[in-house]
């Protein structure tokens, strides 16, 4: 009965009132969408939705940092462990869906594409990132993910008309879904360990409510059984399913066709918000339930990281097609970030430096991204899932602002000194040393020299002068002429350009962690 | 008369889950394929009700329900994304999806 008392003593609802705001919110789209017969014209439910989670994301901020002082708490009989960093996390996942909905507002309109669905399925989706980001059980892990993956499954294949997007709709649903089945997998033989009444420790351990599942009882019972076998597969299936989903070496291969052929805002949400999610659960879980098995762990992950490093730099280099070339590039900063989890493998505790480090660098991670994103969603191009290097031949010229943004994006994304990247970069670098990750490091070093290569080929074409065009040559198509309705896509490019530099010089209210 | 122990129902569910995985991984027929990730969760379910049996602990038979849930909204996704992809391009087969690449 104790698990039912705080239901009748405290309303619980409102500690997961961001979340139910969102559902709400995007049910009120859809039925707008619905009811409003010219909402296709005037994209109403779109303005609806950007102002929604606008006034959410404030009164978000507001909720953290002054309202209440959050402290670490379980809610929800142990389903939820909500805190700080969960904060931080929400946050986070706010901030990217409403940069989701700005720029998938003008995308939408100018694709003719249906608008209610879009912002209601990307609403729901951030939802379902929030819960999971705080899950402290692993039946909560696991419906919170597939929630998210089946809201991302339908935004891939959005547009219907295009086969591309139809076909990276399917190959991330098969992928995604064999994804979950490993981590299912993994789940269900931590349950067998964890469930079992002989297994060794389970007579001291938490005896009279034992709940299996739980993030707390299992981490207890894998410190006393780290080198069980079950253990052991059941903990490496579980981060290979979510090596899946931030694209991790050897499980990328779905990464460079999904990001080919879905809406370009989806490409900016698959490789910002999904990825981060992945990184907060490997986050929380090494710092939590496997904090025990540590010793089986390392190895693994670095590994997978310098794996990742490599291939993703090296795959890059020879894309001609940009969103590929992003997509793998995103690979390469995965394999940073993993660099990052394992620096806070080596420090004790679960808020240590290396995971501020990680958190500033997702959030710079998310600027740079979504500067870039919003300026190739900007392209007026005959196919939009095909934009190359020679789109985008001159022009710094044609649109010095636009221009700027897209290079201090890719600037940051490379991490090139002004700019907030390379400060990123720099705080992974002299954690990984810290913790004494020096093989992880050397290769994050020569990673990063390879990614030179490639983000400043794309440099080039924009800042320099065009190729002079001879008269036999076929005109080439540009794409740059018909910018109407932009003024939202301006904002947000120099509020997230004006980010990236001041956080290369300035680090904020991160300063303080470091 | 040797008694049916927990074991024979774990190889099946280990069983269930590599066929699924082999089908997933060779069979060419998008739909095949589909079929073939409900027989992995399947597999998923056998072993989690008899761990869950096993262990005198309901968690196990409780999540079997959600990963149910989950199967067949998933299902019902993939199904209209196939069914879109045959109207587009007349054939579900996984050698035919090759718009993608570089």
């Amino acid at each position: 009965m104790e698990a039912y008392l705080p239901f009748s003593q405290q309303n619980l609802w409102f500690e997961i009132w961001p979340e139910l705001c969102l559902a709400i919110g995007a049910l009120i789209v859809l039925g707008v969408n619905l009811f409003y017969k010219a909402d296709s014209q005037t994209g109403f439910s779109g303005k609806l939705a950007i102002l929604f989670q606008a006034g959410l994301l404030v009164f978000h901020l507001f909720d953290y940092l002054a309202w209440h002082h959050t402290f670490d708490r379980d809610t929800f009989s142990g389903m939820l462990r909500q805190g700080f960093q969960g904060d931080v996390m929400r946050s986070f996942f706010l901030l990217a869906s409403l940069l989701v909905s700005i720029i998938g507002h003008r995308y939408l309109l100018k694709h003719s594409l249906r608008i209610g669905e879009f912002h209601h399925l990307t609403m729901l989706a951030t939802a379902g990132l929030m819960l999971l980001c705080q899950s402290s059980h692993f039946l909560m892990l696991f419906v919170a993910l597939e929630c998210v993956a089946l809201c991302f499954y339908a935004l891939v294949a959005y547009n219907r008309e295009s086969s591309k997007s139809l076909e990276a709709g399917i190959k991330y649903l098969l992928f995604g879904a064999l994804s979950s089945s490993f981590l299912l997998f993994g789940i269900v033989l931590l349950y067998g360990v964890a469930s079992n009444p002989e297994i060794w420790g389970a007579s001291f351990l938490g005896s009279e409510l034992r709940d299996p599942l739980s993030f707390d009882y299992l981490g207890d019972l894998i410190r006393e059984n780290s080198d069980h076998l079950l253990i052991r597969t059941g903990i490496a299936l579980v981060i290979a399913g979510i090596a899946f989903k931030i694209g991790a070496a050897p499980f990328q291969i779905w990464v460079p066709d999904v990001y080919h052929g879905s809406p370009m805002p989806i490409t900016a949400f698959l490789s910002v918000s999904s990825k981060a999610a992945g990184f907060f659960v490997l986050l929380n879980l090494v710092n939590g339930p496997f904090a025990g098995a540590s010793d089986f762990i390392l190895p693994l992950l670095g590994f997978v990281a310098t794996f990742t490093i490599f291939f993703g730099n090296l795959a890059a280099c020879a894309q001609r097609n940009l969103k590929r070339m992003l997509g793998l590039s995103g690979v390469a900063h995965a394999g940073y970030l993993l660099v990052a989890i394992m620096a806070s493998m080596h420090f004790p505790g679960d808020s240590d430096r290396a995971v501020w480090v990680l958190f500033f660098y997702m959030f710079v991670y998310l600027v740079a991204s979504f500067a870039v994103f919003a300026v190739m969603s900007l392209a007026d191009l005959e196919d939009d899932n095909e934009h190359e290097f020679s789109d985008y031949e001159g022009l710094a010229k044609k649109h010095p602002l636009i221009g700027f943004a897209l290079v201090c994006g890719i600037g940051s994304l490379a991490g090139i000194p002004p700019f907030a990247g390379f400060i990123g970069k720099l705080l992974l670098i002299s954690v990984a040393l810290e913790a004494g990750l020096y093989f992880s490091l050397g290769a994050m070093i020569v990673g990063v020299v390879i990614s030179i290569f490639y983000y400043f080929g794309w440099i080039r074409e924009i800042v320099f002068h065009p190729r002079p065009v001879f008269n036999d040559d076929e005109p080439k198509h540009d794409a740059w002429t018909k910018l109407t309705d932009i003024s939202m896509i301006k904002f947000i490019l120099i509020v997230l350009t004006l980010v990236s530099l001041v956080f290369g010089i300035w680090q904020g209210p991160f300063g303080d962690t470091f | 008369m040797e008694s049916v122990t927990p074991h024979y129902f774990l190889f099946l569910a280990f069983l269930l889950f590599g066929v699924g995985f082999l089908g997933v991984v060779i069979r060419r027929n998008l739909l095949i394929v589909l079929m073939s990730l409900e027989l992995m969760l399947n597999g998923v379910n056998i072993a989690l009700v008899t761990f869950s049996r096993v262990g005198l602990n309901l968690d196990g038979s409780l999540f079997v329900f959600f990963i149910m849930t989950v199967a067949a909204a998933e299902v019902a996704v993939g199904l209209a994304l196939l069914v879109a992809l045959y109207k587009k391009r007349q054939s579900i087969f996984s050698e035919d999806a090759t718009l993608l690449r570089n």
